[in-house]
């Protein structure tokens, strides 16, 4: 009986935590459907969120939902710069030149806030109350951050589906040439969905921070990589909303295999859950590289 | 045995002749040329891989780490053979290390591109997740052999062993990776290779069986990576932790060499290798800590710019001339 009360309370948390993590993994997908580049260098990203959150609550006391448009516009910027200096060349480059350019971009973001933050976890506090739900106790910020993701979700898909731009993105995810033929600016879809990528993946570092509020360190980058990576292709790489939904799935499982694991002894249940996970992604990979929600 | 075929293995030992030299004769150099070797050994052995087929592999450090488990393994279980127990060592670095690569090979090779990229990620992770989440070999707390191998081989030999014949068996492997190298870019499958490096379908339509020459330079490429791990790892640092031995960071190592000395030619890993290796040594006694900050920039700018690395620009400047016959 308590094990299936930690379950569930468990699996609530998770589904709260999965929408972050979608949201987390929304650019990622989006980058690669528009430019055929993973960037390696994703988690650098999510860490100049979480940074930009801890800021501007130490220093201004602005709550983190407030600094969602901030990092937003922090984002788009960076990534408009990013793109131009580099990423702009190397659009029609082998795979091997992309991977390296977007790893170096995350070691260079990483050892800059390094020099400006310090190597040190750092965190903040920012208490709103708690719901009780019978077994199930979530503070109200998580809930906050489960409805801030689903909002830009939602926001986001009536984006692309209901305006001309949106429309015009989606054209050259289908097919390069055609929506070149057809009139659109190709280029300047790259810069803008590089950009938004970009400014979607620092802006969830905010949300990131609502779940992890003292695991905030330069280096936490990487591990965000590698779950956005399990979720981006369990969603079809390329597909956001295919992203979106598979790091709900995510979310849900790291937690539920978590709790279940643990029950285990002997073991360490945080690191045999990555290794579940890992052993799905390699799984998926060779039965269905379009993702289990893709299509195709 | 065409011997012209061979002539870029000239500049290559007189490279290593100069730097063993210098390593013997100059007072305290010795540590930093062995450092230097280790990514020279590194970005050769890599290259087999990663130049020859244009296949990025993320987890290549699994590799290594199994290697550097092999020989812990057998420094653990055959202390009482005494010296022999490295010749096993050597022997399950290699055989463990083979085994991953048929096992990811078969699996993570079909796969293309940033697919298979990400696919050797999750290898990796997935691996260094298993040896600690079922305490696998130790778990976290790793291998810690010194005072173990104090014990086996007493003082004077572990010192030996980890100041001298570890640096004198990486210097082996590397060039041994070079002449590997270099004979497969002369027989039919460097051709093949070239081919499907450079159109994979069309290759294959032509009739080269890709699948087959994909995997052989994994093997190897995987089997040089095991003996990397065993010398360089645990036979000279005397322990392993598993976030030591699966860190990503290395395999970002070698692609850097590789790239910075020109992928898939013999003398870009020696060369990327000896770079990456001054460099780092030199940045981080003059700017400690601030060695990445550096290197990143100087990364990206190598991609932008220069995206056939140092010795594939040096072979574009000297097409048509004697020189030519020694750049590879």
């Amino acid at each position: 009986m308590v094990v299936a009360e930690h379950l569930v309370s468990n699996l609530f948390y998770g589904a709260l935590l999965g929408s972050v993590y979608g949201v987390a993994t929304m650019g990622l997908s989006l980058i690669f459907g528009v430019l055929r580049i993973v960037n390696v260098g994703h988690g650098a990203f999510i860490m100049l969120g979480a940074f930009t959150a801890f800021w501007m609550f130490s220093l201004y006391s602005v709550i983190p939902i407030l600094s969602i448009p901030i990092a937003l516009i922090f984002g788009l910027a960076l990534g408009l710069l990013i793109f131009y200096t580099t990423i702009r060349r190397l659009i029609d480059a082998p795979e091997l030149s992309t991977l390296l350019a977007t790893f170096a971009i995350g070691i260079f973001i990483e050892e800059v806030a390094k020099f400006v933050w310090g190597s040190d976890y750092v965190g903040f506090s920012w208490n709103i109350g708690t719901l009780y739900l019978g077994a199930i106790t979530v503070p109200y910020t998580k809930l906050l951050a489960f409805v801030c993701s689903a909002a830009i979700a939602g926001l986001l898909y009536i984006w692309f589906t209901k305006t001309k731009l949106g429309t015009a993105i989606r054209a050259v995810v289908e097919d390069r040439e055609g929506a070149m033929v057809c009139g659109i600016n190709v280029g300047r879809i790259y810069s803008l969905s590089f950009a938004i990528g970009i400014g979607l993946t620092v802006l969830s570092g905010v949300l990131v921070t609502l779940f992890v509020p003292v695991g905030i360190n330069v280096y936490m980058g990487p591990d965000y990589t590698l779950r956005a990576f399990v979720i981006a292709v369990l969603g079809g790489l390329g597909s956001p909303w295919g992203a979106f939904i598979a790091g709900f799935l995510f979310g849900l499982f790291e937690n539920g295999s978590y709790t279940l694991l643990g029950l285990i002894p002997g073991v360490e249940p945080f690191a045999l859950t990555r290794f579940v996970a890992f052993v799905f992604l390699l799984i998926i990979l060779l039965i269905k590289p379009t993702g289990l929600l893709g299509g195709e | 045995m065409n011997i012209r075929a061979y002539k870029p293995l000239l500049p290559m030992i007189m490279v290593y002749g100069i730097l063993i030299t210098i390593g013997l004769t100059v007072e305290g150099m010795w540590q930093p040329v062995a450092y230097f070797m280790f990514y020279i050994a590194l970005g050769q052995a890599f290259n087999i891989f990663l130049g020859l087929t244009g296949y990025v592999d993320f987890g290549y450090v699994a590799f290594l780490g199994l290697g550097a488990y092999g020989m812990g393994i057998a420094i653990q279980n055959f202390a009482h053979l005494g010296s022999i127990s490295i010749l096993i060592g050597i022997f399950l670095a290699i055989v463990m290390s083979v085994l991953l690569s048929l096992a990811v090979g078969a699996v993570a090779l079909r796969l293309r591109g940033a697919y298979f990229a990400i696919a050797t990620i999750g290898v990796n992770e997935g691996f260094r997740y298993l040896v600690e989440g079922v305490r696998l070999w130790g778990g976290t707390e790793g291998m810690i052999l010194s005072g173990f191998m104090r014990k086996t081989f007493g003082r004077e030999t572990t010192n030996l062993l980890s100041t001298f014949i570890s640096d004198v068996l990486i210097i082996l492997i590397g060039f041994c990776a070079a002449i590997v190298t270099i004979s497969i870019l002369n027989k039919k499958m460097g051709y093949a290779l070239l081919a499907l490096r450079e159109d994979e379908d069309a290759a294959k339509v032509m009739g080269i069986n890709v699948t087959k020459y994909k995997i052989m330079a994994f093997i190897a490429s995987a089997g040089f990576a095991g003996l990397i791990g065993a010398t360089a790892w645990t036979l000279k640092l005397t322990y392993i932790f598993p976030e030591d031995v699966f860190n990503i960071h290395y395999t970002v190592e070698a692609i850097v060499i590789v790239m910075l000395g020109g992928a898939g030619t013999l003398l870009g890993p020696m060369i990327g290798g000896l770079i990456y290796g001054l460099m780092k040594y030199y940045l981080s006694i003059t700017f400690p800590g601030l060695q990445l900050l550096i290197l990143a920039p100087i990364l990206i700018a190598i991609v932008v710019a220069f995206p056939e690395g140092l010795v594939g620009y040096l072979r574009k400047k000297a097409r048509d001339t004697r020189l030519s016959e020694y750049l590879r």
